[in-house]
């Protein structure tokens, strides 16, 4: 390691060293502890606030509403955001994330409802919360006549955390990050779109995050930035850092996150951990056999709702057991050579869920 | 060494010393401001050189600043500065404090600065100072090039410059006379760079910004050629800036230099109070 690249790997805490990262989830240890002694003298202090600061949320939102004239674009969201959680926040475009994402940042102000930040009130005490959130929110925001490196440098002088002597350091470390390195001096105007959006992801990453918000991260990129924006991520995630992600993509929620929020027209609609939300929509039982005819006929006898798909049937185990749909198959006879449960993707929930809200 | 040491965790601020050479940085580093200024910078040249070929005062000269550069050089950095009072000025400290908020905005930028987080009252602050630095080096540049072209191509009168009212002081008294000249004309810019910082916090189109400033000073321009409209006066911005020509006068005669800066500091004023006020709610 040159000085150099060590320096910026300090600064950064970057994840490339095991003890590296050590260092950095301690780091974002001790500001959560930080976080919770605040918050807790505050609630000691005030009766009146509803929402009591909880330190295992990195953020919280209560009834949150946001009038646009007379357009409702979020409507009674409730949003817990787990510390340590990739929690990914879904919804078919218009339907309110980048919204709701604006109101917990304090980038503007709900109607109605609530939003605590790192255990801070937002807006209120955007101050305290923000220099420990970074966030990439409505695509990437630079000034076309700077170069990519200039741009970098000046979002670093706005950064409390940076020291001045730091920032150049810093900053190439960030570049390096997201692979830019190359184009680190070339007039921002030239980027192409998933060159813009790499920049915006290093100007969110500037410092190391107790929170990192990404508002559609994977926007124009081609699939070698979607997976280095997945593996920034995961790097985020095993060095304790919270994330919150929006997407429209539901392969990509599926891919990254530990929680899931799905947002339909302003209101969300599910929230939960992914593997429990999987769990929830009911499954299907795939029975591959010789005979779908008489498979069908005996399951729509006894009531399960069943369809023929490539290799045999599919039943949908709504009221019923697996071990009971394929008991009812032996003995009318029907020759199961293989029945596998299959757990839907989030695609299909995500699907079912939107569909529902919009009957 | 950890990565929490290094990083200044508990800072909730970047420092301000920092955030001002950035927002300079940043203002001077943008073409169309390098551009805005050199032009300016070339007009006192032009009025020089042209003062110079059409070969002394026209005939049947009116009391026209420009017409009394002809006699002595350094009436020309004021009356450069007067002549770019009216539009041109307003026109390139308009256009910076619309880069400063509505620019941002459009960029998508200002996003950033709140998020950094740069608290924002602060905003508004690094902003005008943007702003204010534009001015400063607008007038400036003018009244360096006025004052050196006017001494290489006009020359001054025997051994001191005549003033307006006739009579003759030294040549270093005078360039105080240019300095003076200078800041009252920074006063009268910061108002409307006052007023061009509120239109930019509510809009997000640069454009806007622009046409409601420099249009606002032609309507106030119609508006005072109207005589019905004579009460109107005492409020309009414009209406003390003939005070320019005052500094060349010997006496001193105060009163409208003094009250034209009094009236541009209410504007001051008022612009930088509905700028705070919309940017502390503004939705961004």
């Amino acid at each position: 390691m040159t000085p150099a690249q060590e320096a910026g790997a300090v600064a950064l805490g970057s994840t490339s060293g095991a003890g590296i990262t050590d260092d950095s989830v301690s780091g974002a240890g001790r500001a959560a502890g930080r976080a919770a002694g605040r918050a807790a003298g505050r609630a000691a202090g005030q009766d009146d606030a509803p929402l009591p600061a909880q330190p295992e949320y990195a953020a919280r939102a209560r009834g949150l509403r946001k009038l646009f004239g007379r357009t409702v674009a979020v409507d009674s969201v409730d949003l817990d955001v787990p510390a340590g959680a990739v929690l990914g926040v879904l919804g078919p475009n218009g339907s309110g994330k980048t919204t709701v994402i604006r109101m917990l940042l304090g980038l503007c102000r709900p109607t109605a409802g609530e939003v605590q930040l790192l255990g801070r009130r937002m807006p209120e005490q955007a101050g305290e919360a923000l220099p420990l959130v970074g966030a990439l929110v409505e695509g990437p925001g630079f000034h076309p006549f700077l170069s990519g490196r200039e741009n970098l440098l000046r979002a670093a002088a706005f950064e409390p955390a940076v020291p001045t002597a730091l920032m150049p350091a810093v900053v190439d470390d960030a570049l390096a990050r997201v692979g830019l390195a190359g184009a680190a001096r070339r007039a921002y105007r030239g980027y192409s779109l998933g060159m813009k959006q790499r920049l915006g992801l290093a100007a969110a990453l500037l410092v190391p995050r107790d929170l990192v918000v990404l508002d559609e991260p994977t926007n124009g990129l081609d699939p070698a930035g979607t997976r280095e924006v997945r593996r920034i991520i995961g790097e985020l995630h095993r060095a304790g850092s919270t994330v919150l992600v929006s997407s429209h993509l539901l392969s990509e929620v599926e891919a990254t996150c530990t929680h899931v929020a799905v947002l339909q027209s302003g209101v969300v609609i599910a929230q939960g951990e992914l593997a429990g939300l999987l769990e929830g929509d009911h499954p299907v039982l795939e029975v591959i056999t010789t005979d779908p005819d008489l498979a069908l006929r005996t399951l729509r006898a006894a009531g399960v709702p069943a369809r023929t798909c490539r290799g045999g049937i599919e039943a949908e185990l709504l009221g019923t057991t697996a071990p009971t749909v394929i008991a009812t198959l032996v003995r009318a006879g029907v020759e199961v050579s293989e029945a596998r449960r299959r757990r839907t993707g989030l695609e299909e929930l995500f699907a079912a869920l939107t569909e529902d809200g919009a009957q | 060494m950890t990565a929490g040491g290094t990083m200044l965790a508990g800072r909730t601020s970047a420092p301000t010393g920092r955030l001002l050479r950035n927002e300079l940085r940043w203002v001077f580093r943008r073409p169309r401001t390098i551009i805005a200024l050199l032009l300016l910078a070339g007009l006192p040249v032009a009025i020089g050189v042209g003062v110079v070929i059409s070969g002394g005062p026209p005939s049947g000269a009116n009391e026209s600043l420009v017409a009394q550069v002809a006699g002595n050089g350094l009436v020309l950095p004021v009356a450069a500065l007067s002549s770019a009072l009216f539009l041109l000025l307003p026109l390139v400290v308009s256009m910076s404090a619309a880069d400063a908020l509505a620019g941002e905005s459009a960029h998508g930028t200002l996003r950033g600065l709140l998020l950094a987080p740069l608290g924002r009252v602060r905003l508004v602050g690094v902003k005008a100072f943007g702003v204010l630095a534009v001015a400063t080096t607008a007038v400036a540049l003018i009244c360096v090039a006025g004052v050196a072209t006017g001494l290489l191509v006009v020359g001054v009168d025997g051994d001191g410059v005549l003033t307006l009212s006739g009579t003759s002081v030294p040549l270093l008294p005078s360039l105080w006379r240019v300095l003076l000249a200078a800041a009252w004309t920074i006063v009268q810019l910061s108002a409307i760079g006052a007023v061009a910082l509120a239109v930019s916090s509510v809009t997000e189109h640069p454009l806007v910004v622009l046409a409601v400033t420099v249009g606002g000073l032609i309507m106030i321009g119609v508006l005072s050629l109207i005589p019905a409209l004579d009460w109107l006066q005492p409020v309009l911005l414009p209406t003390g800036w003939t005070a320019i020509a005052d500094t060349l006068r010997d006496p001193l005669p105060w009163d409208t230099l003094l009250s034209s800066s009094y009236r541009a500091a209410c504007y001051l004023l008022i612009g930088l109070s509905l700028t705070t006020a919309r940017m502390v709610t503004r939705d961004a």
